[in-house]
């Protein structure tokens, strides 16, 4: 059977980032083709590409051999290519049928106006229900009562109503039930037997092997290759979505790990941290990985206050201590620097200055004023100390590229004195030469015996920069590792697979998981 | 100040005492100043009762309400909310005083400090509900306007207080060192308003939570804090407000100071402060004060006829706003 679905050489580009070069894609009728990558490899990208959200800036997509160019998302839907995406695009006040038929509800005459006609609308949906063998909703119900689960189905069912031939899930199964996934399963099956081809991305690696027939990969924006499902196998799909080198772009210097200065025990904040445990030393780098979703920051947030603690105890020097909020976690000299730079690590609308004395406002006054000249050295020291490129202290932040900007944020820490520093995604999308210089301040910084948790999606960064490493799923450390014992392959595994792979399980960790999520 | 050892982008003016001049100048406040004085010059051209002391000492008597209400607007507008029960706990403050004081006997020493003790209480229950409960500050001072005007309905039961003795004009009605007594209050308040934004890490606080409420968190500002201290400032310079104004006008009824909020805001915005939060200063909050009060008295001294005079102040309002708005945009566009 030939391709209905053919994509060449397509790249695109965002500000700063190279989202996608020169990749390639296709697909036959009837056909499941998995899209598999890490976070960031471009998956999305590549979809909305498909969808018409996005034009590519280069290559050509063939729809039954014809090439084409979608201008909106509504162009490529009337050529039909369905997108369900991961939060669910439904109307929660219209029923069921109202939302199946968004847009292009039947209709009949009424006189000499034309008028929508809901009772055929509400017949037709009842008919495509049935279709995926789905008898046990109701259509006139609204969506807002419904499950996830069965809202799924009914964008399933909207995407149907549109003739669609091609179907794009994205991660369809994160927010599922078992019992669901199941459904969702057989509803594939189903449809793959009608002859619509689907794309399935996820991060379950055994779903993949249970539903597609093919799979394609992304590694950074890149093209990797494409496999039929049945001759390849899981390790095979990690290495090939990991599989980078590890490049001098880390340097990483030999510290000497001294005692304890964090330590925090089964942390409990719902629902994305679940009895956390670990410890930070002094002059230590722990990288910590794990897939988004996998409560990384959000165990982050619950030390630096932002979320405090349901339940657990912090211990700082081995004392414990309360931070309901980030004050307290800054006077006991915790550092964030957060994931998201624009809305949480800076106020872009303020100078450089500004932003840097942020967080030691209160320790650069003189009497009850702040004081400028104090204010000013202190940002003059750290655009030197950070090399910032900026005309002047004053420039305001809006102004300065990516990785410029996230040397402002982690000087805004910096200045603060922190012993414990903590930074999540540390170098996500800025230049190399910027990454580069943030390691070396990183490593710099532990040797001086600061203790550093790293966050981080890249596993090259994490390889090259811990000195040891944990590995977060479903809101637990579920891995950890040693500089030494670990490879890239090791942590994918432990980050994605439900078995832990051939990590080295905590034990009292996963006792915890099992009998949450019975 | 500047760094020197990196590539200037900007065309420096040589002088640095000129360029100084300039961003003063073309500042949001300087360039309002200007509207101002070119204001004042035309209408002293349309009648000479405008332009004298004691008419200019005298219109600035009338706004020191709307002004003390005004700074702490102008902190809560910075961090991108609003209070819109001013007015009403205005009202409610001075109809409490005076039936303390008529009805129930209390000195009236301690009716003035009760007054300002009611505002205060009813800034804070703004505040509290809008940290606390998260309602945000439109909806929730909405609330309170018609809350808090209700109550001051039910205390004063459609009556007024008045016959106070003659000590209680003082701050109102007299002078103290040649000015009225009461704009000296103003005058010390904004001074301390001004300072207090422009160069405490409270002001810097407000004016990043402004721009951006996450961040400023994620810097370890406690917002929520800030947030009580503002609104419960408000409903504490509504209530001297109210003590202000009953010793001014001499008597109390419940529906004074109905849609003072208005005139609160309009000083406010006109001054520059965005109302989206993130900039704007006292003294611009005051100049804008002063801007309205003297367009309105002048039109009058000028025989504008009173319809005539609001249509013409709102269309000199929007003017002003986008005379700034395009210098801004000149000055700010690299």
């Amino acid at each position: 059977m030939g391709a209905i679905l053919e994509l060449e050489n397509i790249s695109k580009q965002f500000p700063g980032v190279k989202a996608l070069d020169d990749v390639r894609f296709d697909m036959t009728a009837g056909e499941v083709h998995a899209l598999l990558g890490e976070n960031g490899a471009g998956k999305s990208t590549l979809i909305k590409i498909i969808s018409g959200v996005y034009k590519p800036d280069g290559g050509t997509i063939r729809l039954d051999g014809e090439t084409v160019l979608f201008n909106t998302p509504r162009e490529a839907q009337q050529r039909g290519i369905a997108t369900i995406y991961q939060e669910l695009s439904l109307y929660p006040e219209l029923t069921v049928a109202e939302n199946i038929f968004m847009g292009h509800a039947p209709r009949r005459k009424l006189g000499p106006i034309e008028v929508l006609d809901w009772g055929a609308a509400n017949r037709r949906a009842q008919e495509i229900l049935a279709s995926l063998n789905i008898h046990d909703l109701d259509v006139t119900r609204k969506i807002g009562t419904l499950t996830v689960g069965n809202r799924q189905r009914v964008e399933i069912a909207k995407a149907l109503s549109l003739n669609a031939r091609i179907l794009i899930m994205d991660e369809p199964t994160a927010a599922l039930t078992e019992a669901d996934v199941e459904r969702l399963f057989n509803i594939v099956r189903l449809l793959r037997e009608r002859g619509v081809g689907i794309i399935y991305i996820s991060h379950r690696l055994h779903e993949v092997f249970e539903l597609a027939d093919r799979v394609t990969v992304l590694r950074d924006g890149q093209y990797v290759g494409t496999k039929p499902v049945s001759e390849t196998s899981e390790d095979d799909l990690v290495s090939m979505m990991v599989g980078r080198t590890i490049d001098n772009l880390f340097p990483k210097l030999q510290t000497e790990v001294g005692k304890p200065v964090l330590e925090i025990r089964s942390l409990w904040r719902k629902p994305l941290t679940r009895g956390v445990s670990f410890q930070l030393r002094a002059g230590e780098i722990v990288g910590l990985a794990g897939l988004v979703g996998s409560g990384r920051s959000e165990v982050a947030q619950v030390i630096f206050g932002i979320n405090p603690a349901e339940s657990g105890e912090i211990l700082i020097d081995g004392r414990p201590v309360m931070i309901k909020h980030p004050g307290q976690a800054m006077n006991h000299g915790i550092a964030y620097v957060p994931e998201d730079r624009g809305t949480q690590g800076l106020v872009r609308q303020m100078r450089i200055r500004e932003n840097i004395s942020l967080s030691v406002l209160k320790a650069i006054r003189s009497g009850l004023f702040i004081n400028r000249k104090q204010e000013y050295s202190l940002a003059t020291g750290m655009i030197k100390q950070l090399n910032i490129r900026a005309y002047s202290t004053e420039q305001v932040v809006n102004k300065l590229s990516g990785g410029n900007q996230q040397k402002v944020v982690v000087s805004k820490w910096l200045a603060s004195k922190p012993r414990i520093l903590i930074m999540d995604e540390p170098t996500r999308g800025i230049d190399v030469g910027a990454k580069a210089e943030i390691h070396r301040l990183m490593s710099e910084l532990a040797r001086e015996g600061l203790a550093v948790l790293m966050i981080s999606s890249e596993l090259p960064e994490i390889l090259g920069m811990s000195d040891r490493i944990l590995v977060m799923r479903g809101g637990q450390v579920v891995a950890e590792f040693p500089r030494q014992e670990a490879t890239q392959e090791r942590i994918a595994a432990a980050m994605m697979s439900e078995t832990a792979g051939n990590g080295a399980p905590k034990s009292e960790t996963m006792m915890i998981g099992e009998s949450e999520t019975a | 100040m500047a760094v020197t050892e990196r590539p200037s982008q900007l065309t420096e003016p040589s002088n640095p005492i000129v360029s100084r001049l300039r961003a003063v100048v073309l500042s949001k406040e300087g360039i309002l100043f200007l509207i101002m004085i070119a204001a004042m010059f035309i209408l002293s051209l349309l009648t000479d009762k405008f332009l004298t002391t004691n008419n200019l000492l005298n219109q600035l008597r009338l706004v020191t309400e709307i002004g003390l209400m005004a700074l702490p607007m102008t902190f809560i507008i910075i961090t991108g909310g609003i209070d819109l029960s001013v007015g009403s706990i205005f009202g409610l403050s001075a109809i409490v005083m005076g039936f303390l004081w008529q009805d129930s006997g209390w000195p009236l020493e301690l009716a003035i400090i009760m007054c300002m003790v009611v505002g205060t209480m009813a800034g804070f229950m703004n505040g509290l509900f809008i940290v606390r409960v998260g309602v945000p500050p439109l909806i929730m001072t909405l609330a309170t306007l018609a809350l808090y005007r209700g109550m001051a309905l039910g205390v004063s039961e459609a009556r007024s207080a008045r016959g106070f003795p003659d000590w209680f004009f003082d701050l109102g009605q007299r002078q103290f060192l040649g000015i009225p007594s009461q704009l000296w209050i103003l005058l010390i308040a904004a001074i301390i308003a001004g300072i207090v934004l422009a160069r405490t890490p409270f002001g810097r606080g407000i004016y990043a939570m402004g721009n951006n409420e996450l961040g400023a968190r994620f810097s370890g500002i406690p917002v929520r804090l800030y947030k009580l201290a503002i609104y419960t400032f408000s409903g504490f310079m509504a209530g001297l407000a109210g003590y202000i104004f009953t010793s001014r006008i001499s008597t109390t009824r419940a529906d004074m100071g109905t849609g003072l909020e208005l005139d609160v805001i309009a000083a406010v915005v006109l001054g520059g402060t965005s109302i989206n939060g993130g900039s704007g200063s006292i003294v611009g909050t005051m100049i804008g004060l002063v801007l309205i009060q003297l367009l309105k008295n002048g039109l009058l001294l000028g025989g504008v006829k009173g319809d005539a005079t609001i249509v013409i102040i709102g269309a000199i309002l929007i003017l002003a706003i986008l005379i700034n708005n395009l210098v801004q945009r000149r000055a700010g566009g690299d």
